[in-house]
């Protein structure tokens, strides 16, 4: 019985997370709200459109471009009360989808396709007798190039829902509407998502000789995400 | 008692944050005890975190601002009665 040692963070990562701030370098524009509202944003849209263009940083900075320059056209048409986050990276990904059709480089890979491989990478996480604080020592051994390497890599279904939900902080229902998706498909993408990603993850720190082989068992963690 | 199944069948909803009251309840009552659900709810709980600072450490260039912000400026110029 572990139960005085334990601790529940329940969303461990939407707990308390201050909304960004303006960095004082804003233009002063006429348009009600939108300076206040939208542009402390710029970060996260910023970090969406990189990973929607797979790390390509002139294709993510004129899509952020793009998205704000947009955002900034329509802004009458923003609903107030309703999540300014969720708007943003709706018209990012529709302006991606858009510009990706006009390249005529749309590649749509069903996800179907990577159920197999989901399946087959179940054995992702588990823990034997271990050091202290396992789950941290393995993610400190990781670095930020490898993870991002390793989300790039996901099929796009699965990668733009991870992102929203594990580096966008977006709730299922908030991800549902930027995808335009039901809760159900957002929910089994990410699991999905996250089984890829981890399994990945483990792959990366045993190869650095951060992790054994063994530190993982096979006896794992099919329903652990 | 919730039995493993039904909390590792909850376990992605619970970091989320996106269980009812009483099913976090439950969840966290087998976590408190299960010492086979219990590291893989910190696995995640690690993970989430982790990407959550990823995000963070990804500001936009200060180019990529000035550029923006003077595109905007522009546009509303432009759009100004």
């Amino acid at each position: 019985m572990l139960a005085d040692k334990r601790t529940h963070d329940v969303q461990p990562g939407r707990a308390p997370r201050p909304a960004p701030v303006l960095t004082g370098d804003e233009p002063e524009l006429d348009m009600d709200g939108f300076v206040e509202e939208a542009l402390p944003w710029l970060d996260a849209v910023y970090a969406f459109s990189l990973r929607l263009v797979t790390g390509n940083v002139g294709e993510a900075e004129d899509l952020v471009q793009d998205t704000f320059l947009r955002a900034h056209r329509f802004w009458q048409t923003y609903e107030r009360g309703t999540s300014v986050k969720s708007w943003l990276f709706t018209i990012c990904r529709n302006t991606y989808l858009q510009q990706k059709q006009l390249m005529r480089e749309q590649r749509e890979i069903p996800a179907a396709d990577f159920d197999a491989r989901a399946e087959s990478l179940s054995a992702a996480v588990a823990f034997g007798d271990s050091p202290p604080d396992p789950e941290q020592e393995f993610f400190d051994s990781l670095i930020d190039e490898e993870v991002v390497s390793a989300i790039d890599q996901l099929p796009e279904n699965f990668r733009e829902v991870l992102v929203l939900s594990d580096l966008g902080d977006l709730k299922y229902t908030e991800i549902s509407e930027v995808l335009d998706l039901p809760v159900g498909t957002v929910k089994s993408r990410l699991y999905r998502g996250r089984k890829i990603l981890q399994e990945q993850l483990r792959e990366f720190a045993v190869r650095s000789g951060h992790l054994r082989e063994t530190y993982f068992t096979k006896e794992t963690t099919d329903d652990a995400v | 008692m919730m039995r493993c199944e039904e909390a590792l069948s909850r376990l992605m909803e619970f970091v989320d944050g996106d269980l009812s009251g009483d099913e976090e309840a439950a969840v966290k009552k087998h976590l408190d005890i299960c010492d086979r659900c219990y590291p893989r709810y910190d696995f995640q709980r690690a993970y989430l975190k982790f990407t959550r600072r990823l995000q963070d450490r990804q500001a936009a260039p200060a180019a990529l601002r000035r550029r923006l912000f003077r595109a905007i400026l522009e546009q509303e110029a432009r759009h100004r009665p």
